[in-house]
């Protein structure tokens, strides 16, 4: 069974999209993400990152990012809740407690937690949306001019997280067919022949390009010379000598659409910033503001997350 | 059946042990009165009137604020930014701050992390730090830190009578009359053989006071002590001298003024200094020592009956 996150090819908007383009659409939500700290943006960019998935067809990822973005969303709001002992609610009073002293459990600190945790769902549903709709290979092609090993890490790692959800699958799948009488799998088992099994695939992988003479130095390459504009859209070995490309090669029809909308959303929250949007303070009280900057920016971030959407079938 | 019954067996434990911990919901009983009072510019000025409040077993200084003044707070909660719109600010060199004294001394947490017990006197004042960045007592709070202590203990008083004479047994009475847990008297021009806890409070002509530790902080300017005040020459021709905001000489009183201050030495309990020039400012500094002549002030001179609140504005 295929990890929700794996990349899979389809003819969406978003997946023809030079990679690029997706980064920077899916980049300018998750900037705005860090930007803002009110709940009603953040919220926004939720929607606008789960709308975009749910139209070029990773809606099975945005669902798995949204459950676990909420198991990572549920600590932190109760770390916050345990650790800050601020804000003029006092809902609980827990006693003197080893290391954290007097915990009293207060509203405002359970209101930071969850914008601390809601920040951190949304920011994994636009990964999700990314490892779901971004070829890794267009995207290490894009990269290997600037930084070939790092995007070359950068890929691998991006490949070996579904490879070891399958890994994972099989394995339970295996425990499954020794019978019903069989003892259960556990997850420490699992979890350890995961391991064992992802460092043989990594010495695999490093033995594999080391084969490819990926350790040695990339051969240089003029960036005047060689350059034709029918060499674009050709893939790095076609053209030989390399020269100036778009970021992640093939340009799309769409590339426009999604800079575009990166642009805006950015720009937007920007300005937005600058005429005091963002209303949100969870200290002494909780104070959420709703000013008509806070809220036109939130319905067009929404707004973006129609980006991919694609007239006909 | 069993299980059911470990269940509601470990419930009833829990139930047992939160409520013996001092632990429950809301902001727990009442412990005390608690009066607050909010000033500007070293107590010149008031911002929110003098009032008292109930507070409960979870206060602290920050929420107790926060019932009273509408305030803004920064570092997620923990420093106060702005009371009543008067806001911490920095310019031309000059920068203004909020502080807090609880029971006439200057906090080393954050009102936040200051629990209140019942009993105290908070002050908050917003001042220009660029003469004196650390003032760490005041003299303002009186009868506090006399009558319940501070740090939510109540200390014992040590009153050191160093060539003080009628005006030692003036400052004793005084603070008797005010529930101070005076030590017994020691022997004339004699240090007082006072618990490492107990407030000192020195009583005598500067020309002994001064070879005090901590009395002698004054001569080393309002940065070091905390006091804008200064003696100048020695002998029958000392003259004290008030600082103005910017630390430097603003006026000079003659034979028979006195002056009463508080410091404080590294973490060591708060000294009060009740001194003068002579003899004769010695005793008009005791005849200070009521809520009218000191209230909401950082230290008191006097020269002829008349008082001059420091700094010098």
């Amino acid at each position: 069974m295929r990890s929700a996150f794996a990349y899979t090819p389809r003819r969406g908007p978003l997946q023809v999209a030079s990679p690029g383009a997706a980064v920077a659409y899916l980049g300018a939500l998750v900037a705005v993400a860090f930007l803002y700290s009110s709940p009603l943006v953040l919220a926004a960019v939720g929607v606008a990152g789960g709308l975009a998935g749910y139209l070029a067809g990773a809606g099975r990822a945005v669902r798995a990012a949204l459950w676990l973005g909420l198991a990572i969303a549920l600590p932190i709001v109760v770390v916050n809740a345990l650790v800050v002992d601020r804000g003029a609610t006092v809902l609980a009073r827990l006693g003197e407690w080893p290391l954290f002293g007097q915990v009293n459990v207060t509203a405002e600190a359970i209101a930071d937690g969850v914008v601390f945790g809601l920040r951190a769902v949304v920011v994994m549903i636009a990964f999700a949306v990314y490892s779901a709709c971004v070829d890794p290979d267009r995207v290490l092609r894009a990269l290997r001019p600037v930084a070939g090993r790092s995007a070359l890490t950068a890929t691998l790692v991006s490949r070996l997280v579904p490879v070891t959800a399958a890994d994972a699958g099989r394995l339970r799948d295996a425990g499954r067919l020794r019978g019903p009488a069989a003892a259960p799998l556990g997850r420490a088992a699992l979890l350890r022949r995961l391991l064992a099994g992802s460092l043989d695939r990594a010495v695999d992988a490093a033995a594999t390009l080391e084969l490819r003479g990926y350790s040695l130095e990339p051969p240089r390459h003029r960036f005047v010379e060689g350059f034709s504009p029918s060499s674009w859209g050709k893939s790095f070995t076609e053209r030989g000598t390399g020269g100036p490309r778009r970021l992640g090669g093939t340009a799309s029809r769409f590339d426009g659409r999604f800079y575009m909308a990166g642009a805006i959303v950015l720009v937007a929250a920007i300005v937005a910033k600058s005429l005091g949007a963002d209303g949100f303070d969870a200290y002494p009280t909780v104070e959420l503001g709703t000013e008509p900057a806070t809220l036109a920016l939130s319905a067009l971030i929404v707004l973006s997350g129609l980006a991919p959407w694609r007239r006909h079938a | 059946m069993t299980r059911r019954r470990s269940t509601a067996v470990a419930t009833a434990l829990f139930a047992a042990a939160f409520a013996t911990a001092g632990c429950g919901f809301g902001p727990g009983e009442d412990v005390g009165e608690v009066s607050l009072t909010v000033t500007r510019d070293y107590g010149a000025e008031s911002v929110v009137a003098l009032r008292s409040d109930t507070v409960s077993e979870s206060d602290t200084v920050m929420r107790m604020l926060e019932r009273g003044a509408d305030i803004a707070t920064r570092y997620g909660g923990g420093f106060v930014q702005s009371i009543d719109g008067l806001e911490a600010d920095e310019r031309f060199g000059h920068s203004s701050d909020w502080f807090f004294y609880v029971d006439g001394v200057e906090s080393t947490v954050g009102a936040a992390d200051y629990p209140l017990h019942g009993g105290e006197a908070i002050w908050w004042d917003y001042r220009d730090w660029s003469a004196a960045m650390r003032v760490p007592a005041v003299v303002g709070s009186w009868p506090e830190p006399f009558a319940h202590g501070y740090d939510g203990k109540r200390r014992p008083v040590a009153v050191e009578c160093i060539g003080a004479g009628a005006a030692c047994e003036a400052v004793r009475g005084v603070l008797a009359g005010v529930g101070a847990d005076v030590e017994p008297e020691s022997g004339v021009d004699a240090r007082s053989d006072s618990a490492p806890e107990a407030i000192r409070v020195l009583v005598g002509p500067w020309a002994r006071l001064r070879r005090d530790p901590a009395a002698a902080q004054i001569e080393a300017g309002p940065q070091a002590s905390g006091v804008f005040a200064d003696f100048e020459g020695g002998g029958p021709g000392t003259r004290l001298v008030g600082l103005g905001l910017d630390g430097k000489p603003a006026l000079t009183f003659g034979p028979g003024s006195g002056l009463v201050a508080a410091t404080r030495r590294y973490d060591a309990p708060p000294t009060w200094l009740v001194t003068g020039v002579d003899e004769t400012g010695v005793e008009a500094a005791a005849e200070l020592l009521d809520p009218a002549d000191l209230h909401n002030r950082y230290a008191v001179a006097t020269e002829g009956g008349e008082e001059t609140p420091l700094p010098v504005r």
